[in-house]
């Protein structure tokens, strides 16, 4: 009989993928963790106690990333709702889709360095409305790009039908496009969401330490060599699209070109 | 009047999706060739030649070529082989949203968890000194900030193997491969010829854009090596920040000489990959 | 005459889809016009909607100018061969649409509704989704949705082209129904020859952008053009 190989494969999948998570959580309890011993000599929640008091700062950091997050997630997911129409509907939309997709694909950091120059000018360097103004410009092409495929042929119709029967722009928006595009743009916002929440480079460049998003804290704790409030943060920064997750796998998982 | 309010939304998106990377983009070009900036009076070509007699950009773009290559190239790989032998396992309730918890871990999280695994003080050091396979932390091997940067292609493998199993899991299922599979079946074809004929050229077909995408953005990846990196060479975008960011004021022109070269070439992929596709010519 | 359509032409780029339009429709009669497709028969629809802006021509509907009208002022309503039910309404909502639109109160939209679901034989449908739906049925509901906000003009693209032949049958007889209860005025855009005679008071037949309206019926049975003649030879043929 042949072995049946693929349980212990999948077994292995499974506790490979849950690992960093559990790993994490265990690193957050720690603390005066020497190096050749195997267990740490202090186990429990004496760093998680640190967030509700402002010592670490942790807490005003997950705020200010919720904030962040939040604003450009809504920013993003109006205006690439709304503009996608145009740009879609326009007969050289290959061209503007193009012209959407350089911002897209260049590296944040780099984007971030070579505007920092005009945010600077503009008063929007080391302060939260910088990063916010930063991190939408590149969300929004991500938005655009993601409504592409709302603007086809099918939903022309339906906006056509709407005004013979009588319906103006306002109606066309409130009673047709918004409902069917409903879940589109529910998706769009958590992607969007997620993008800010996740990002670094981008913040840093901009926000130059002012601004303390969560990820700037686990580099600042990385660089001060404190892991274990390092692993306390990036539980924080994990938890949220954990639970996104939970409630829609759609919400996390971008996949379109 | 339709057409009026087109324009307007048309002249947003030059403004809001256009703008700021031209400005970027010309800001970049103009500082390397030092017309603007602190110190810089005026055209020179200066940083321009030295960038390229010295070697740093081309070190730096063939370094991070090379490592995205090889982790595209293993993630696809693996992915295949994962969608291919565990189609069905993946299907039951459990195992669909175990897969898709590696993407609620961002690029920074990689990068910290990989240095807590395998730097010199951590999780694989104790684990080696306790079965006494070393003494001592400096005998464990050199995983991280090291030159053949087994950290930074171990963190890319992690963050982007799973996207691709979920990416060819919903291709297998959307291009009916199953349905095609049993068909060249019944025409005769074998389990082996079935994979190679069917199975891989409809999943590669599909998705090489987004594989071709995903090797741009491993090019430019900031967190994962600017955290598991070594001094020299360095990936391109922890090269730019750092000459971008430094007193040598001669470095931040430099700086932007890499920035606009690495930003054509990403331009130009962004040309060959999205531009061909020709859609139909208009819609009435 | 209710509808003048007066030199109408439309070209996309090079290419001249409709040339010089002219007919005119009494109230409460239908037009029924046959053509294959790409004959241009949907952007003369559309056109005369006010979907599509014509580049020269006139279009009078009652005697008003409607050439420059925006699509929603017209009273003139385009139904899809696509019976495009909006997915996330129910059989009741999606013919109370256009009512809701011109804020008519409820009492009154539900009244109407009700009222034209028992025209549509569709009672005890009411708050089914239109995946729920037969095609028939949801045919049914999308004309239910265009007659009841009272247009002047319906305008009908192959309205039963996606249904199978026994539901296109009640369906035609339906819709002669309706047009007398309702007091119809449309044009009905079809490539099958039988539907085109059976549905139209006139008959028109389209090819290459040029429509030809015929005088009376047997005008259009004699023209050898429209296929008629090849089809009696056909049958005749058999015998």
């Amino acid at each position: 009989m042949r072995l049946n190989w693929k349980p212990f494969v999948l077994s292995l999948v499974v506790l490979l993928i849950l690992f960093p998570f559990v790993y994490l959580v265990f690193l957050s309890l720690a603390s005066e963790w020497r190096f050749p011993d195997v267990w740490p000599s202090y186990i429990g929640f004496k760093n998680w106690v640190t967030v509700f008091n402002s010592e670490a700062g942790l807490l005003k950091s997950f705020f200010s990333s919720l904030v962040i997050s939040l604003s450009v997630a809504v920013f993003s997911t109006t205006s690439g709702f709304l503009i996608s129409k145009a740009v879609f509907y326009h007969p050289k939309k290959r061209v503007l889709t193009l012209l959407a997709y350089f911002p897209y694909i260049l590296a944040p950091v780099v984007f971030a360095a070579c505007l920092s120059f005009f945010f600077l000018k503009m008063g929007l360097f080391g302060n939260m409305t910088g990063v916010v103004v930063a991190q939408f410009i590149i969300a929004f092409p991500y938005a655009l790009l993601f409504f592409s495929s709302f603007w086809n042929e099918k939903v022309k119709s339906y906006e056509d039908l709407v005004a013979t029967l009588g319906g103006n722009k306002w109606q066309t928006y409130t009673k047709v496009l918004l409902p069917l595009a409903k879940g589109l743009i529910l998706i769009c916002f958590f992607q969007t969401f997620l993008i800010s929440w996740f990002e670094y480079g981008l913040t840093s460049i901009i926000g130059i330490g002012k601004v303390q998003t969560l990820t700037i804290k686990v580099f600042l704790f990385i660089k001060e060599a404190n892991y274990f409030y390092g692993a306390l943060s990036c539980c924080l920064l994990i938890f949220p699209p954990v639970v996104l997750l939970y409630f829609n796998k759609r919400y996390v998982f971008k996949k379109f070109v | 009047m339709r057409i009026k309010k087109l324009n307007i939304g048309i002249l947003l998106f030059v403004l809001v999706g256009v703008v700021p990377f031209a400005a970027a983009f010309i800001y970049a070009l103009l500082y390397s060739f030092g017309i603007i900036g602190v110190a810089n009076d005026g055209f020179t070509l200066q940083f321009w030649e030295s960038v390229i007699t010295s070697g740093t950009f081309f070190k730096s773009f063939g370094y991070s070529f090379l490592i995205a290559l090889v982790a595209v190239a293993i993630s696809v790989g693996g992915a295949l082989w994962i969608t291919l032998k565990f189609r069905q396992q993946l299907e039951t309730r459990f195992m669909s949203f175990i897969i898709y918890l590696p993407l609620a871990v961002p690029g920074i999280v990689t990068g910290f968890f990989t240095f807590q695994l395998f730097s010199k003080g951590g999780f694989f050091a104790r684990i080696s000194h306790k079965l006494g396979f070393i003494t001592e932390a400096s005998q464990f091997p050199d995983l991280v900030n090291d030159g053949l940067a087994i950290g930074i292609i171990f963190s890319f493998l992690t963050m982007i193997t799973p996207f691709f199993v979920l990416l060819f899991l919903n291709v297998y299922k959307n291009e009916r491969v199953e349905e095609l599979s049993i068909l060249a079946q019944s025409l005769g074809a074998n389990a082996n010829q079935i994979s190679r004929r069917v199975f891989l050229p409809i999943l590669l077909k599909k998705t090489w854009v987004l594989i071709v995408l995903y090797f741009i953005f491993l090019l430019g990846a900031y967190e994962v090596p600017l955290i598991l990196g070594q001094e020299s060479p360095q990936m391109l975008s922890v090269l730019i920040i750092q000459e971008i960011k430094q007193y040598d004021l001669d470095k931040i022109s430099e700086g932007y000489v890499v920035a606009v070269l690495y930003t054509l070439i990403v331009s130009v992929a962004a040309i060959l990959l999205f531009l061909p596709k020709r859609k139909r010519a208009y819609a009435t | 005459m209710f509808l003048e359509v007066q030199h109408i032409v439309k070209s996309f780029g090079d290419e001249k889809v409709v040339k010089d339009l002219n007919f005119s429709l009494s109230a409460k009669h239908t037009l029924s016009i046959l053509g294959k497709s790409g004959c241009g028969k949907t952007t003369m629809l559309k056109t005369i909607g006010g979907l599509v802006p014509p580049d020269s021509g006139k279009i009078l509907l009652n005697g008003e100018d409607i050439t420059e009208t925006k699509p929603e002022k017209r009273s003139i309503v385009y139904l899809y061969q696509e019976d495009l039910l909006f997915p996330h309404l129910n059989a009741f909502e999606n013919i109370a649409f256009g009512l809701r639109l011109k804020k008519i109160p409820e009492g009154l939209i539900k009244e109407k509704v009700e009222h034209m679901l028992h025209s549509l034989e569709l009672e005890g449908q009411a708050d089914k989704m239109p995946t729920q739906l037969s095609g028939g049925q949801r045919q049914r509901v999308s004309f239910g949705r265009a007659i009841s906000t009272n247009p002047s003009l319906l305008l009908l693209d192959e309205p039963f082209g996606s249904l199978d032949t026994g539901t296109r049958k009640r369906m035609q007889e339906l819709f002669k129904k309706l047009t007398e209860e309702f007091d119809i005025t449309s044009l009905f855009v079809t490539h099958d020859l039988k539907e085109a005679v059976l549905m139209g008071n006139q008959i028109g037949f389209m090819q290459d952008g040029v429509l030809k309206v015929y005088e009376d019926k047997k005008d259009f049975i004699q023209d050898p053009q429209t296929g008629v003649q090849s089809e009696i030879e056909f049958w005749g043929g058999l015998l």
